[in-house]
């Protein structure tokens, strides 16, 4: 009995005075008690008990499902950008609007200015003759279409205009563009943030009495369409089968909707008697409708407010009363039919300044009594009496545990649960207050949610149900926020016979956005899409109950839903948690008695699949098999009759499709998804499955006919291991239902893009730089076409398998490559002549070739003389050190030896440590390059070098004294020229007279190359190349005659990835080395001096 | 009003800056209208990775716990616990009450949860920071009582009231009040242990009594103490006044209770009059003094139970402008939505009508009370849906109230009449 005031409330201190507790931890009231209170007659120690206010447990509702299901196929949606606009980036913004709207940002300067200006080369003559030609200018604007490099593309003259004329070419004046623009995209964050004006929600419910004890029939208010300015009166049905299915029906039939001028902000409801009222607001509009179970809904009247309404509220208590309150603070009693009447008018915030103009209205237990709330507080207003009689309910500097910065977010008449409670939601807590009791809060809860909830709904406990275990007793107050979608569940009991206590810790229930997760991985671009659509902000938030009847089979369940700003609805189905584990499985295989023919038919299909698990399989063939059934929705009008009941242009919902394609479930199901059959084992309804089995297969059956590719097609029992691993089980009709809305959404998006706003990357055509050959294309084509497709097919095949595609699978449709014999290997020894030698030598590379002819030549006698020597000397040396121990100059000599020989560098390595030792430190990028070129001599160097032991310190003499012999009139002399001759190491210790003395083979030597190379003199040509640097110039270094000759292929490849500096500097020093390597093999006296050079 | 909240203003702007740059820090320096929460775990400028994965964690934990997945909360705790080790970190402080109220929370759901592990964390934490000494204390003591250990609930109280810790803050002031008061709660359950001891054995033993009577002393200093506070003390009250009736002390608690029911400072409890009411109801008071006690409850409550007393009690009187009030009195209880469908209302209504009737100016009374509920009585009691509800649910009712519809509505035809008689045709 409401009248009964708890006769004992728990103990607390009233404190006025502005809160100063500032929240500092998140755990919210976690872990406490709050308060005790004793109960119990006076008696004996053991005969008393106590009560807290806060209680540990509350009952346990468990999800049906891992995830909230769509209940409307997706609309199209405008969507705003997930992440809130940042007011520092107006420029970006500005800039947009400056390309959007160029007309009406310069169109006035530009008629003036533009007679003066000629863009047009061609149409130089035609213009007057007086005119400024911009061309440059107009190249320059058409650059600016790409991704270019703001610094590098300027224009001069551009910006002498710009900074000659910045200031007058604006038909807005910058600054006040920017300041609004700024102040725009400020109070847009805020919005999104928190929306003040979607206080309340557009989405409600209106139970049906008339309901059997399987479902909870109703109708469902919401907005609709891509503004949400369409009202949708949608009949429901909740059913809900424990162990069973469990969904929300929208039934056959259409939604009745109403075209309104603007977005639906809130829906209020009343019912009295089983006539519903339905008062609706948009920002300047309110509107009220009234049907009933058997009447269509029709509009009553509509008032066009001045101010921005922000509240509306259809009286519980008499018919036809509204509260509608507005940004100015004024309250007005509508009485429909015959007019407003001003209860109450305020300027400013009850308590303190808030600077928020935000106020609420809501009725109370009396009817005359009316809560006036806004930020700082709640008002009750007695409005029989002019002016109106005002006490405070709840005030946020008196109540206690209010928090430093708490407001107020909303106020709810818990009308249907207890005639005196109020619900009032803060950014922190969720207070119960008692209007017979004002300014105590009879509970206060932490909801413990993330952005403040501005949605609410409540689900009364049943009063009455003390003989059914305390199952539903709590009342449970829903809080819903805006942009973070958070929905959070609290239990409450008490305030007749008992004060109110909470139950349980807040419980967090299943948002849109978190869904993905649980679902079929999606592909990049569709994820995408997915995850703006469901993480766009709620907008609404209400519940079905249906409660558990005294027969067996029905049970209690209460199905919460959430309206996103894109249209979306998604539904989630609690159920108590049950004691005994066994879940009557059973139910689902009974035909439900009160469907009709067709629904029947839905279900039987649809338990078909319920033992079957679906694999979305996620490629472009299921749009092009959703792509016929979805088809363009067309908008039609509903008969007129119906258009003259109502004020309102009324369009019939584009969404009669959902119930079509629902009904088309099955067949799309057959044909756009390959059924798997779980393992019957695995399956937690086991006994369905065995039954259903059989029908699986011949599915199976059918599927395969149909599909005589059968990719993807699979044995039952395969696919055991991959159930889903969730805690709740994934149903495979709510896995129908998301896959189908994905599609769709997918289908959606693909239409209609907005404008990309990043500027396209500078791009430049390649196609005319690697012609494909044309021959026989079309053979080929056609062939190739044939491949790729099976290839494909092959591809899905494995993948629906989880194998890999190997060659043995394809190998049938590519068939075996043709086999080409690999030719038999030249017999070199098969010619015996001195031409057939060396050519021969030649293809083992130029070193031995050169050495080849060394040896003809006899110039390497000398070398090898001193080779000789040498060797006999080391094992003179190893011997004596076995004798005794190794002395350390040895040792060390022995080292470096060790080293040289064992480096692959060859000659040049030892080279290019000298030169950086020598006069190539004086600059830095050289050494550098140096580097460049010893990596890229690396692999040059493969070909075994005999003269990998000499110092390299003295050879390189002769190379640049050569140079400058043949070009030592050389006048222009780069940086680089001189520093390839100051690579010259003072070579003091060469003797000349060697040099001299090999004169002639040496002249010989360059004579024999000279035929090979090209016309100029290859020293004089690096020379050149040293200057000049431009070494993509065919002749890329003296070396290169011989390894054209020899080795031309295998060296070009990495020469081409080089870059230009250090592949000019490579060929110059190979040169070089080259050089001196030939040199060396004539001139060096061969004398163990491998330090000399470092 | 308007100087004050101009006065109020620039103060609480400050307070809302303050505010909204703790609120904001990671977002930037914007300023919302709204104080927004907190985000959870703020992220700090000073940060370490050892922060930033305890952050992480705490996340998880969160997370889990307001998913009700209490097992994955608890594996993550052991993690968490590092975060007590941590000095470095400011909110130390915060973050152990966090620890605490965690691991309680989890405690509750445990499936095996024990009274020792209870009274580990309670103790343990207990002693972590002086700043939530007091309120684990407290916390502690109520979990003992509600599993029926008083004795240990009493120990704990005691120990916590004599803890002193240097300055005070408001909050800790009031739970040093509380802890008092409790105790005191405590004492006095044991004082009607003994008392019931005592009155079973009807055995008089001086000692015992003098046993029982240092339980009511200490008892009474501290419930006196907090009755002091504005606030809401029904349960101290009650027993204070209890006790204070067995030793016959009815001064002082009349007096209690009359500051209960009359300090303006407290807030504006409808149990405070229902408990001066009752006591005066039960030492036998006039009914001129009851009916102003419940003439104060009526300006409160003007649905309570009790008016239907205070409307018999105003029957009962001589004084012809007492009926009128029993008129308004119970009209104003038909004004609410509790009352409408109540058998026993609408015939007190008609009996008050009744009595009425016998005045000469009945119509122009029964007019004036109607006058302001002309426009909605009839939708809010009168209508064809109430008639053929009330006809199908209570007879009686319908009957009662059709006999009150053209006195208390002349000039209207209503539905409601009409119902009733196509019931009867």
């Amino acid at each position: 009995m409401d009248y009964q005031f708890p006769p004992q409330l728990f103990p607390s201190f009233f404190n006025s005075g502005p809160p100063h507790s500032v929240l500092k931890h998140s755990a919210g009231d976690w872990g406490c008690y709050d308060r005790v209170i004793p109960q119990g007659d006076p008696g004996p120690l053991s005969s008393w008990t106590f009560t807290s206010r806060h209680q540990v447990r509350g009952e346990k509702w468990l999800h049906t499902e891992p995830v909230p299901v769509p209940l409307l196929s997706p609309q199209n949606a405008y969507l705003w950008p997930a992440t809130p606009p940042d007011p520092q980036n107006f420029t970006e913004h500005m800039q947009n609007f400056f390309m959007d709207n160029c007309q009406d940002s310069f169109g006035c300067m530009s008629e003036i200015l533009g007679e003066n200006f000629n863009f047009n080369k061609r149409a130089r003559e035609k213009c007057k003759t007086d005119s400024t030609h911009l061309t440059e200018v107009k190249k320059f604007l058409d650059m600016l279409k790409y991704k270019i490099c703001q610094q590098t593309y300027t224009c001069k003259s551009l910006n002498a205009y710009s900074t000659l004329m910045s200031d007058v070419v604006h038909g807005i004046p910058p600054e006040l563009l920017g300041a609004l623009l700024h102040e725009e995209l400020t109070e847009q964050r805020d919005r999104q943030l928190l929306c003040e004006g979607a206080t309340g929600g557009s989405l409600a419910f209106i139970p049906f009495s008339q309901s059997d004890s399987r479902s909870q029939n109703g109708c469902l208010l919401y907005a609709g369409s891509q503004g949400l300015d369409k009202l949708n009166f949608h009949m429901v049905e909740l059913q809900h089968h424990r162990g069973g299915s469990s969904c929300v029906d929208t039934g056959d039939s259409d939604p009745f909707c109403f075209q309104l001028k603007g977005p639906i902000r809130q829906i209020s409801t009343a019912s009295i008697f089983n006539e519903y009222c339905v008062g609706v607001r948009s920002p300047h509009l309110c509107g009220v409708w009234r049907f009933s179970e058997r009447n269509e809904p029709h509009l009553l009247q509509v008032v066009n407010t001045k101010e921005v309404a922000t509240c509306i509220s259809i009286s519980p208590h008499v018919l036809g009363e509204v509260l509608v309150v507005s940004e100015s603070g004024v309250a007005k009693l509508w009485t429909v039919g015959r007019g407003m009447q001003t209860v109450r008018e305020e300027d400013h915030n009850l308590y303190f300044n808030a600077k928020s103009s935000w106020r609420w209205c809501e009725f109370s237990a009396h009817p005359r009594v009316m809560l006036y709330a806004d930020r700082t507080g709640v008002e009750l207003t007695d409005i029989r009496v002019n002016p109106a009689l005002c006490h405070t309910l709840f005030r946020i500097s008196n109540t206690s545990g209010c928090r430093s910065g708490e407001r107020l977010l909303l106020s709810r008449y818990l009308g249907n649960v207890h005639s005196f409670h109020h619900l009032i939601s803060t950014q922190y807590s969720a207070y119960i207050m008692d209007e017979r009791f004002p300014s105590v809060p009879m509970l206060k809860c932490d909801h413990m949610m993330q952005s403040p909830p501005i949605f609410c709904d409540v689900i009364p406990g049943s009063v009455f149900s003390g003989s059914a275990e305390d199952g539903a007793k709590t009342t449970k107050v829903l809080l819903g926020s805006h942009s973070s979608q958070e929905i959070t569940m609290l239990q409450y009991s008490g305030g007749r016979a008992e004060a109110c206590f909470s139950l349980g810790p807040p419980q967090a229930l299943l948002r849109p956005k978190d869904s993905l997760k649980h679902l079929p991985v999606q592909i990049p671009h569709r994820l995408d899409t997915a995850t703006n659509r469901l993480s766009s902000p709620a907008t609404g938030l209400t519940s079905i109950q249906k409660k558990g009847g005294r027969e067996a089979g029905a049970d209690e369940c209460i199905c919460i839903l959430q309206l996103t700003e894109a249209g979306d609805i998604f539904y989630q189905i609690l159920e108590p948690e049950q004691r005994d584990a066994s879940r009557p499985s059973t139910v689902e295989d009974e035909p439900l008695p009160q469907q009709g023919t067709k629904k029947q038919s839905r279900t039987t299909a649809e338990q078909l699949h319920s033992g079957s698990q679906l694999f979305a399989s996620d490629t472009s063939s299921d749009e092009d098999v959703i792509g016929p059934t979805q088809g363009p929705t067309v908008q039609r009008l509903v008969p007129e009759t119906q258009v003259k009941e109502r004020e309102l242009n009324v369009l019939s919902d584009a969404s009669s499709e959902d119930s079509e394609s629902a009904r088309k479930g099955p067949k799309l199901r057959r044909m756009s998804l390959q059924v798997v059959v779980n393992d019957p084992e695995l399956d937690p309804v086991s006994g369905l499955d065995a039954d259903k089995k059989d029908e699986n297969g011949s599915k199976n059956d059918t599927d395969n006919t149909e599909e005589p590719s059968g990719v993807g097609e699979m044995s039952s029992g395969s696919s055991s291991g991959l159930s889903h691993v969730a805690p709740v089980k994934l149903s495979n009709s709510t896995l129908v239902t998301w896959k189908h809305w994905l599609q769709k959404l997918t289908h959606w998006s693909r239409e209609k893009k907005p404008r990309p706003h990043c500027l396209q990357h500078f791009t430049i055509s390649t196609d005319d730089l690697l012609p494909l050959s044309d021959d026989d294309d079309d053979a080929r084509d056609f062939t190739e076409e044939e491949h790729v497709q099976s290839l494909r097919s092959n591809l899905k095949a494995c993948m629906s398998k989880r194998s890999l595609l190997v060659h043995r699978d394809i190998a049938a449709s590519l068939g075996a490559p043709d086999v080409i014999p690999v030719p038999d290997p030249v017999d070199t020894e098969a010619w015996t002549d001195q031409l057939s030698h060396r050519l021969t030598i030649s293809w083992q590379g130029e070193e031995v070739w050169r050495e080849w002819w060394e040896d003809q030549l006899g110039l390497n006698r000398e070398v090898k003389v001193e080779a000789l020597r040498r060797k006999r000397r080391r094992e003179k040396e190893a011997k004596r050190a076995t004798g005794r121990r190794l002395e350390l100059s040895g040792s060390f000599t022995s080292s470096v030896s060790y080293q040289s020989e064992l480096s692959d560098f060859s000659d040049s390595t030892g080279w290019s440590s000298a030169a950086s030792q020598g006069a190539w430190s004086e600059n830095e990028g050289a050494g550098s390059q140096s580097e460049g070129f010893l990596e890229h001599g690396t692999p040059r160097a493969s070909s075994p070098s005999t003269l990998q032991t000499d110092t390299p310190a003295p050879t390189p003499t002769a190379t640049p004294q050569h140079v400058k012999e043949k070009q030592g009139d050389q006048q222009t002399r780069s940086g680089s020229h001189t520093l390839s001759l100051s690579q010259t190491p003072k070579p003091d210790s060469t003797p000349t007279s060697q040099r001299k003395n090999k004169r002639p083979p040496k002249d010989y030597l360059s004579s024999l190359f000279a035929p090979q190379d090209e016309p100029s003199q290859h020293d004089s040509y690096f020379l050149e190349e040293g200057s000049t640097m431009h070494p993509l110039t065919p002749p890329v270094a003296p070396p290169s005659s011989q390894l054209r000759s020899s080795q031309s292929v295998p060296l070009r490849t990495p020469r081409a990835d080089l870059s230009q500096d250090a592949f000019s500097l490579s060929g110059f020093s190979q040169s070089l080395s080259q050089s001196s390597q030939g040199r060396l093999g004539l001139s060096q006296a061969k004398k163990k001096k491998s330090r000399m050079g470092f | 009003m308007d100087d004050l909240e101009k006065e109020l203003g620039p103060l609480d702007d400050l307070e809302d800056d303050n505010d909204s740059s703790d609120d904001h820090s990671s977002i930037g320096t914007k300023k919302s209208k709204l104080p927004l929460v907190n985000p959870i775990c703020e992220e700090t400028l000073k940060e370490t990775g050892f922060h930033q994965s305890m952050r992480a964690c705490l996340e998880q934990i969160r997370d889990a716990m307001l998913h009700h997945r209490w097992q994955e909360a608890a594996e993550y705790m052991p993690c968490y616990s590092q975060m007590l080790e941590d000095t470095s970190h400011s909110t130390a402080q915060q973050s152990k009450e966090l620890f605490w109220r965690i691991s309680t929370e989890i405690l509750h759901h445990h499936p095996n949860s024990r009274l020792e592990d209870y009274n580990n964390i309670y103790e343990r934490m207990k002693h972590s920071g002086v700043k939530h000494y007091l309120m684990i204390c407290l916390e502690h003591s109520f979990y003992l009582m509600l599993n029926g250990h008083i004795e240990d609930a009493k120990h704990q109280l005691s120990v916590a009231e004599s803890w002193r810790h240097g300055k005070e803050s408001a909050a800790q002031y009031q739970r040093t009040k509380l802890i008092q008061a409790y105790r005191s709660l405590l004492d006095y359950i044991i004082w009607c242990d003994k008392k019931f001891t005592h009155s079973k054995t009807d055995y008089h033993d001086a000692g015992d009594n003098q046993d029982m009577h240092s339980y009511f002393r200490q008892a009474s200093v501290n419930l006196k103490e907090i009755l002091k506070n504005p606030g809401v003390w029904d349960p101290f009250i009650l027993s204070y006044v209890e006790m204070l009736e067995f030793y016959e002390d009815h001064d002082e608690a009349l007096k209690v209770l009359n500051d209960y029911a009359y300090d303006n400072t407290f807030p504006p409890n409808p149990n405070a009059h229902v408990y001066l009411y009752q006591y005066l109801k039960r030492h036998n008071t006039t009914d001129k003094k009851l009916m102003k006690a419940l003439k104060v409850l009526h300006v409160l409550v003007p649905s309570h139970e009790l008016m239907l007393e205070y409307s018999s009690l105003l029957l009962q009187s001589e004084k012809k402008s007492d009926l009128q009030k029993a008129l308004g009195v119970i009209l104003e209880m038909l004004d609410f939505a509790c009352w409408r469908g109540n058998v026993d209302v609408w015939k007190r209504l008609k009996a008050i009508i009744q009595k009425l009737q016998l005045q000469e100016d009945w119509k122009d009374v029964v007019s004036e009370k109607m006058a302001a509920r002309k426009d909605w009585w009839p939708a809010l009691h009168f209508t064809r849906f109430h008639a053929s509800q009330d006809s199908e649910e209570n007879p009686e009712l319908k009957e009662v109230k059709a006999s009150l519809t053209k006195i208390l509505c002349p000039d209207l035809t209503l539905k409601y009449s009409a119902g009733q008689k196509t019931i009867v045709d």
